[in-house]
């Protein structure tokens, strides 16, 4: 008897370690969304029968699954959530018979009964014999020993498909589902040569899994991209929204070599890999040297605002990903994490950066942090309400509706002209001069007629609300820039 | 039976060891960079209990590679590392991947395992203490055990009986804390050396400056130390270390702390077990969480001479040895502590980072005050320390951000006579420290007796800005602006007339008004127990029309 029943626990027993999974191809979009194909070799015997599937994503959306097998048609399909616990056995067991084990405290010896399992509400209700007991009403070990497990009830959500087949034998099987909890980004490690005016890139993909699952020698494909989600809720939760593209200075407009899928460029793994549960995987796909590379200073002053105590200016990085000169590939979004060699030529961290899904031949722009010897302070030093001609004083328009037909109307303005002198003040502390990107913004501000009246150098008005002056700042030196702006604010 | 058990879950634990592990268990040398908190303000002190700078820690490491493919697992990383970024070097071949493992090995996580497998249950006799072990197969869990025996089928501790679980071994994807691995290939077997770098939170770093006042008040002694902390689980023995100095940018993006620890909870539900005496016997509540046990055991207890500063009321001057080495890296300022230092788990340490003797320093009461804003009663003007980060001021080196205390010596006694804060400073630079306020020296501002002119108020609600609230402000008239002195020696105190929007105009002043940084300046010098007074004509600024 005993050796019997070894040998069925072994042949219920799946394949110790053995996923029960098939070939399994994954693709992995950037909203937290992966598309899991796993073909099964199953065997399907002819007319009904209901294939259980286990080892698929503990977080699959079940209602996206389909599966397709030759000559076989789908009944229905299932998803069962019912769990095995120990309340739920005793639940199920209501009106059968159950064995109980009584085991005397003070020598051990058992005794053995049969009862019936009369209701579970609140305390076990049994019937032995004639008797009527509530289980280990006195608190005395009991033990409870039922014949099986009750159907339905699983350790794990169970999927399942109920089919009709017109053969028996053994065929691949097509299961396909979308599950969250797979995601990727990637991670640029950007080491710059300020002095060759050089970066070395590697790009990492950056593959998460929290989907409760392990894929065994899996194919994998990450889409730069993310599909348009609907309203599902699941998906919206922990999704990765790739970082502002702001540093994007110039679109590029090459194609890369990468494969597409419509418009989204696809990154597939080299080698089948295993992406196992709650791991972090990271995959190189960019390894370039020598790429070109500046480094350049910015600082935005707004609208006339006073900085007494001397700000930093950006310190940023620029660098091309054009077939020529650059990085030569797309890259998708992530961060990039810049580093310099220290005196002893030790690579040292100086900032990150988000950057978003960038097209091959975009100029890029990142910001690592702030230049701790270059700052910028900047001042009203005046202002004045300036008298203008009556010229703007009146204005007539011919307006025409629907209802009432052309009617001319007059508007009374008397618009307040300010003048506004600023006065930048730009010290490096470095040896060498240093060429700092002043902008000020804040000169359209709706009005669209802002005028600069007086500048001590030339500055390019790079938008209605931008005015860039480039100031080279000499070393351990000082640059001081004033700027005159009419304006109706 | 039993051997061939072992031998199958050694087969359950092979797919994750298809490739031979290399297990690199220490570093032989770190060096450890560490950046400030970007959050934590100039003067703000740092939190040991939670540090919010980070570092980039680099380790050389040799491995026995063997030929072919292999992985190499790196244990004793920080804690806290961030395993994105992470970047491995000097290896023979290449590294196609990174791997980072968060399965923890824990009661839950062993249930999870061996779900569908086979365990042992041993039941020991209280009577006897007997045991009794037999097979089993796990049916469920982690919520409430259901077990399949030879006898049938049963639920773990609902018997009342003393009875565990018995596990044949370890998978192989569980590990004590998360594990960092990477794979290579080489072509022969071969030694390397390689070197691991990553980013790693839980550490923070300051200048502490101290400045000792001369009694004559025109200099001060600087001092500062460098004050690095870790609050990692793990110390770095004799390792480089490092601090940089100025604005680093960091992004937070999803994902970068890798994916979450995964150590599933057991929680033991039985069947419902209410008895007839209802009160008397429940079953043994659910044992909490593991960690939960843990944290009784391991109450965190930092004591108030941790916490507290260790240095600001120590006396000085100190004198250090072996101070950081200034290096300029990019835009930043690194500072290299000379000889190797220990930088120990959960603990601070402080070197010495600058010192500089006989700074001439500029002593001066200040005062700020909007024009043509009255005040209700008079304040206390404010106390600065402006001296020029220059050489001929015995300065002229980069002077990172941090808190300072200022100690004066008073009869015999050394004094902490102020608290402020040094911004970071570049050479060149006008260093001015706000240390307090000076409680003799008071400023007020009045709108003299004149005719008040009532205020246009055509569109009434529609600014309802400070402005509108104290009605007697901002309008035009002669005002008188009073600094008195009560201390029995004169001071010069500097007022700083500034202006919400600078069309609005002080005229007729009858005193010298120098003009800084669009305001206008009034350095007054005041007798000892007396008073200077400064009058001036405010014009408000014109109001701007709404267009419509």
């Amino acid at each position: 008897m005993r050796r019997f029943v070894f040998i069925t626990f072994f042949a219920a027993v799946p394949a110790l370690g053995q996923s029960s999974q098939g070939d399994v191809a994954i693709t992995i979009y950037n909203n937290d969304l992966a598309l899991v194909q796993d073909v099964r070799q199953i065997a399907i015997p002819a007319g009904r029968s209901r294939q259980e599937f286990a080892d698929v994503s503990a977080r699959i959306r079940a209602e996206t699954v389909s599966f397709a097998a030759a000559d076989t048609a789908i009944v229905e399909q299932n998803f069962d959530y019912d769990l095995l616990s120990p309340g739920k056995l005793m639940e199920k067991a209501v009106g059968q018979v159950v064995t109980i084990v009584r085991i005397n405290p003070a020598t051990g010896t058992e005794v053995r009964e049969q009862a019936k399992v009369l209701a579970t509400n609140g305390g076990v209700v049994l019937q032995i014999g004639t008797r009527i007991e509530v289980l280990r009403d006195d608190g005395l070990p009991v033990r409870v020993i039922f014949d099986k497990v009750p159907e339905n009830l699983r350790a794990r959500p169970t999927l399942s498909v109920t089919l009709e087949s017109r053969r028996a034998g053994v065929r691949p099987a097509r299961l396909t589902y979308l599950t969250p909890g797979l995601a990727w980004k990637s991670d640029y490690v950007a080491l710059f040569d300020e002095g060759a005016g050089k970066i070395d890139v590697q790009g990492w993909i950056t593959l998460t899994n929290s989907s409760g699952t392990s894929y065994t020698n899996a194919d994998v494909v990450m889409v730069a991209g993310a599909p348009n989600d609907g309203n599902n809720y699941n998906n919206n939760y922990r999704s990765y929204r790739p970082p502002a593209a702001s540093d994007l200075v110039r679109a590029g407009t090459e194609s890369g070599g990468r494969p597409r899928l419509g418009d989204y460029y696809l990154y597939p793994l080299a080698q089948r890999t295993t992406i196992a549960n709650a791991q972090t995987k990271q995959v190189s796909f960019l390894d370039v040297q020598g790429a070109g590379a500046t480094k350049a200073y910015h600082f935005t002053v707004g609208w006339m605002q006073t900085i007494e105590t001397p700000m930093s200016a950006s310190t940023v990085l620029n660098f091309s990903n054009s077939k020529a000169g650059g990085l030569g590939t797309q890259l998708p979004a992530g961060t990039v994490r810049v580093y310099i060699r220290d005196a002893r030529g030790a690579p040292q961290f100086i900032g990150e950066s988000g950057i978003g899904h960038t097209p091959m031949g975009s100029e890029i722009a990142i910001r690592t942090g702030e230049a701790f010897d270059v700052k910028v302070k900047s001042a009203v030093t005046k202002r004045e309400k300036i008298t203008r001609d009556e010229w703007e004083r009146t204005a007539r328009y011919r307006i025409t509706d629907s209802r009432d037909g052309t009617r001319i109307v007059e508007v009374e303005t008397n618009p307040v002209f300010n003048r506004t002198t600023m006065t930048y003040t730009l010290t490096n502390a470095r040896p060498t001069p240093a060429v700092v990107n002043l902008v000020q913004t804040g000169l359209d501000n709706a009005y669209h007629d802002t005028r600069i009246v007086e500048e001590s150098m030339r500055g390019e008005q790079i938008s209605l609300n931008d005015r860039r002056y480039r100031v080279t700042v000499p070393g351990n030196g000082e640059t001081v820039v004033t700027a005159t702006f009419d304006t109706r604010y | 039976m039993v051997r061939l058990v072992a031998a199958l879950l050694l087969c359950l634990a092979a797919p994750a060891l298809a490739q031979p592990v290399v297990v690199s268990p220490a570093p032989e040398a770190v060096s450890v960079t560490v950046y400030r908190d970007p959050n934590r303000s100039t003067w703000g002190e740092m939190d040991l209990k939670w540090l919010g700078g980070y570092a980039l820690v680099t380790e050389t490491r040799t491995v026995d590679l063997p030929a072919g493919p292999s992985v190499i697992r790196f244990e004793g990383v920080a804690g806290n590392i961030l395993p994105v970024s992470a970047i491995v070097s000097g290896l023979p071949g290449r590294v196609p991947e990174k791997n980072y493992d968060a399965r923890l090995l824990s009661p839950g996580a062993l249930v999870e395992a061996f779900l569908g497998r086979q365990v042992h249950i041993r039941r020991t006799s209280r009577a006897t203490g007997k045991t009794v072990e037999m097979e089993a197969i796990l049916r469920s869990g982690p919520d409430g055990i259901v077990l399949t025996t030879a006898e049938g089928v049963e639920a773990l501790r609902c018997t009342g009986l003393p009875e565990s679980l018995v596990y044949p071994g370890v998978p192989a994807d569980l590990s004590d804390r998360p594990t960092l691995a990477v794979q290579t290939e080489t072509a022969a077997p071969a030694r390397a050396t390689l070197r691991l770098s990553y980013l790693a939170g839980q550490f923070d770093w300051q200048a502490n400056y101290v400045a000792q006042l001369a009694p004559d008040g025109r200099t001060v002694d600087l001092f500062a130390w460098l004050t690095l902390a870790n609050g990692n689980d793990e110390s770095f023995a004799a390792a480089r270390t490092q601090a940089v100095a100025g604005t680093v940018d960091r992004v937070e993006a999803e994902g970068d702390e890798g994916a979450e620890p995964v150590s599933p909870q057991i929680s033991l539900q039985c069947w419902p077990a209410g008895t007839t005496s209802d009160t008397a016997y429940m079953v043994p509540p659910p044992p909490g969480p593991p960690g939960e046990y843990a944290m009784y055991g391991a109450d965190i207890v930092v004591t108030g001479a941790r916490i507290r500063h260790p240095n600001l009321m120590s006396s000085i001057p100190i004198t250090s040895i072996g101070g950081a080495e200034l290096e300029e890296l990019g835009d930043l300022k690194l500072y290299r502590i000379p000889d190797p230092v220990t930088v120990a788990a959960n603990s601070q340490k402080q070197v010495g980072l600058l010192s500089k003797t006989r700074v001439p320093v500029e002593r001066i009461n200040a005062a700020w005050l909007e024009a043509g804003r009255r005040l209700d009663e008079p304040e206390e003007a404010g106390v600065v320390l402006r001296t020029r980060n220059v050489a001929e001021r015995n300065l002229g080196l980069p002077l990172p951000m941090g808190p300072l205390a200022i100690f004066e010596e008073v009869g015999g006694r050394q004094m902490l006579t102020g608290q402020g804060a040094i911004a970071d400073s570049a050479v060149g630079q006008e260093v001015e420290i706000a240390v307090g306020a000076s409680p003799g020296v008071f400023v007020h501002q009045r709108l003299g007796p004149k005719k008040k002119k009532k205020k246009k108020t055509k569109k009434g609600e529609e600014k309802p800005d400070e402005d509108e609230e104290d009605d007697s402000s901002y309008l035009p008239g002669r005002y008188e602006l009073e600094v008195s002195n009560a201390t029995p020696h004169a001071v010069e105190v500097e007022v700083n007339l500034w202006r919400r929007d600078q069309r609005a105009l002080v005229r007729r002043a009858s005193r010298d008004l120098a003009m800084k940084n669009g305001r206008y300046v009034w350095r007054a010098r005041v007798p000892a127990n007396g008073r200077a007074t400064l009058a001036y004509t405010y014009v408000p600024a014109p109001e701007d029309e709404e267009e419509d």
